[in-house]
């Protein structure tokens, strides 16, 4: 089975295990040496890592890129010049509140799902649709993780045992930031609500299924459309699903994590900082080489000594 | 007016002045002598040299009276609209409108250069949040904070979706910080798949038809948004009268940017033209002022080109330029290095293209918007940038980066490894912050650098 790589949360993974893929959300480590964009000056560190990884990577048959974000549109641009693999880029609209806006979304799905044909995928089948979402609804998942998405991978949430309950919230994470979580919990905290691309955030909520029986597809685009994020305009659904997470989760305070030149995310931090009635704690991350482990164990723990 | 053109600075401009004025020489009411702008805080204009004629004096004026003419259309009880992220296609809509004016809010990622920092708009923005790792556009979030640059306009409208990070991310700050603002997709312009009807765009480009169909109604809604703030409708007629004026002024600046690119002595300096340029986007708050500006510009030019004056020499290095300058200066430090513009990118190339003619007004707003390439792939930017490097006879390409800017980090590498295939010419990539006179040597070393090796390559 061809396996089409993805890192994007709106890309919906289940619609292109129905053209008989399999979707791999891939969530960049990133791999060492890889030089497809050697540049770092003003480039997002996650989009250059994920281009790379994708380079490295000689079992994918595809990658699908989305419009979510500048770098990635951009890295697109050097993607199918550098690397032979076949790419597509999903224009995902910023703007959600419009039914033309909504129907771009689903419009773009449907022309993926040529893309995947043309990869040697069949036609979408709408019972194996049905089967991925039901699938994916109980965990089973389609991301060619073995869980929902790959949050697991990165970290998650601990809902239960000791330490001051924390959210996590930011763009996406890569894989060796996993090393975040520990450093939290060794500092006396543990992340109750994993808001990152790569954590709870990034999972699409229930599908209805009724609707799900009658039209598959579109409940799908429906399901992945309101995924909140902070790069929609306006982000405000970003807030009203924090609002909720944060109170569900019981978190005391904030972790805010942002690659360097993640403009959307670095932007919202001032705004949650007044939004929030939480103390926020920020972590700028340069991506580039390990977390910088002394730096910010530090800083987690001054953060937490204000909850003693 | 038709003495030897030269480049002045400004206190010899307003010596300059002084003569004209005892000369009996008319000016028009926001004229006067430039240096009354330093007086404003307008501090950097001390460190440009100017171009000597009265065309390019008027045009100063008008581009640094722009905030008292804003004041006055509200005085007057016209509604103001500011157009962010939009780069020549609502201004066309909202001056079909008699009583609308608009105006480029973003154009405040100048005020940083021109007062020299001291606006205290930087230092603002840092306070949001939006600190030194965003374009200098942030300067704009500051100006709405104190109102002082440009009156807090009657609506706002926003371009995202195919746009840079930096402005999307300033314009919801700006949005969080309770200015409310009418958001419209502009999505990625894309080649059209084979099952696709696909339509030819201005600038050679082309997209599948669903695409100008969105933009389209998106463009709708941004009509209806003003047509009610101007209380009245705006009917096919009306706009396509305005589309036919805004193509006056893209004419006007074809003309003038053929004989800057292509006359043997450059007959207007890079400075004045990219202010010339700059006000295909929103006419500078005055669409009849901006024709009459572009006129006499023109009148000026055509009078050298056939006189045989101009600047520099005939064997100037022939440099295209790619995106705007954050600092204005950098213009004149291409002239003193022995350089001369000869094609120009400044992220709104399809704001001198005409706008379609031939289709409803609206399908060819869709288009124009679409033809913006920004919003397409830097390969695509790149191939319209061979295309007019080989229409003015460029011999070298400076790619500009602007600081902080999502767009600048990969686009001068795909855009210099296209125009080294296509043209085999020198790219030369270079990053101009709002104030470069802490780096000057450095960026003149790199210019200098260029020309020779221009000037090596002709002797090969």
């Amino acid at each position: 089975m061809k396996t089409i790589a993805y890192t994007c949360p709106y890309v919906p993974a289940e619609w292109i295990a129905a053209h008989g893929l399999r979707a791999r959300r891939l969530v960049p480590l990133p791999i060492e040496g890889t030089s497809t964009i050697p540049r770092i000056e003003g480039l997002c560190l996650y989009a250059r890592a994920f281009v790379n990884d994708v380079a490295a990577s000689d079992d994918v048959s595809g990658v699908v890129v989305t419009t979510m974000c500048d770098p990635m549109r951009r890295v697109f641009d050097l993607l199918v010049r550098r690397v032979d693999t076949p790419a597509f880029l999903l224009n995902v609209p910023s703007t959600w509140q419009t039914v033309a806006a909504q129907r771009l979304y689903l419009d773009e799905l449907k022309r993926l799902g040529r893309f995947l044909v043309r990869l040697g995928g069949h036609e979408p089948d709408k019972e194996e649709l049905i089967r991925a979402m039901l699938d994916q609804a109980h965990g089973n998942g389609v991301h060619g993780t073995g869980f929902p998405n790959a949050m697991n991978r990165v970290g998650g949430p601990t809902p239960y045992g000791h330490g001051v309950p924390l959210a996590l919230v930011g763009g996406p994470l890569m894989l060796r930031d996993r090393v975040l979580f520990d450093v939290i919990a060794d500092c006396g905290g543990r992340i109750v609500l994993d808001a990152t691309e790569t954590g709870q955030r990034g999972v699409c909520g229930p599908f209805d299924r009724r609707r799900l029986a009658e039209d598959p597809l579109m409940e799908l685009a429906q399901a992945y459309f309101r995924l909140p994020d902070a790069s929609r305009r306006p982000n405000s659904e970003l807030y009203r699903w924090l609002k909720d997470q944060l109170a569900q989760s019981g978190a005391h305070g904030i972790i805010f994590h942002h690659y360097v030149w993640c403009d959307k995310w670095r932007a919202e931090f001032a705004r949650l900082k007044e939004w929030a009635n939480l103390p926020v704690l920020r972590l700028d991350s340069e991506g580039d080489g390990p977390i910088d482990m002394v730096r910010t164990r530090n800083r987690v723990r001054a953060f937490m000594e204000m909850f003693q | 007016m038709n003495e030897a053109p030269r480049q002045i600075t400004l206190r010899e401009w307003d010596d300059r002045y002084e003569r004209l004025q005892t000369r009996g020489v008319r000016q028009p009411v926001y004229g006067g002598p430039l240096g009354r702008h330093v007086a404003d805080g307008d501090t950097r204009l001390l460190k440009l040299r100017y171009d000597s004629s009265l065309a390019a004096l008027r045009l100063w004026n008008f581009l640094l009276t722009e905030e008292d003419r804003l004041r006055a259309a509200r005085d007057a009880g016209k509604k103001l609209v500011g157009t962010m992220k939009d780069l020549g296609t609502v201004p066309v809509m909202a001056y079909s409108l008699d009583n609308l004016v608009a105006f480029y809010p973003d154009g405040a990622w100048w005020i940083p250069c021109v007062m020299e920092v001291n606006s205290g708009l930087l230092q603002i923005a840092d306070s949001l949040g939006i600190d030194e790792s965003f374009c200098p556009v942030r300067a704009m979030l500051g100006a709405f904070v104190t109102g002082t640059h440009f009156p807090i306009p009657d609506l706002l409208t926003c371009s995202v979706g195919a746009t840079c990070d930096d402005f999307s991310a300033i314009a919801q700050r700006l949005n969080g910080l309770g200015h409310p603002i009418l958001w419209w997709e502009i999505p990625h312009r894309r080649a059209p798949e084979v099952e696709e009807e696909a339509v030819q765009l201005p600038g050679d480009f082309s997209a599948p038809k669903g695409q100008i169909e969105f933009v389209q109604s998106e463009l709708e809604r941004v009509k209806t948004a003003l047509e009610d703030l101007a209380g009245q409708s705006l009917g096919a007629e009306a706009l396509a009268g305005g589309i036919a004026k805004a193509n006056h002024v893209r004419w006007l600046l074809a003309q003038l940017r053929h004989l800057a690119f292509t006359a043997t002595l450059c007959p207007m300096p890079a400075l004045e033209m990219l202010i010339a340029e700059m006000l295909a986007i929103h006419f500078c708050s005055d669409q009849d002022e901006t024709i009459v500006v572009l006129q006499e510009l023109l009148e000026e030019v055509n009078l050298r080109v056939a006189a045989g004056t101009g600047y520099s020499s005939a064997d100037a290095a022939r440099v295209f330029w790619v995106n705007p300058v954050a600092d204005l200066q950098v213009m004149n430090f291409l002239e003193d290095c022995g350089g001369r513009i000869c094609g120009t990118e400044y992220l709104f190339a399809h704001a001198l293209d005409p706008i379609p003619q031939t289709v409803p007004p609206m399908e060819a707003l869709a288009q124009i918007a679409l033809a913006d390439p920004m919003v397409g792939s830097a390969a695509d930017r790149a191939v319209r940038i061979v295309a007019e490097v080989r229409r003015f006879g460029a011999e070298a390409v400076i790619v500009s980066r602007i600081p902080g800017a999502s767009h600048c980090a990969l686009e001068g590498e795909i855009i210099g490894e296209i125009v080294r295939q296509e043209c085999g010419l020198p790219v030369l990539e270079i990053e101009v912050p709002p104030l470069t006179d802490a780096m000057s040597p450095t960026l003149r070393t790199r210019l200098e650098a260029l020309v020779e090796t221009v000037e090596n390559r002709r002797s090969r």
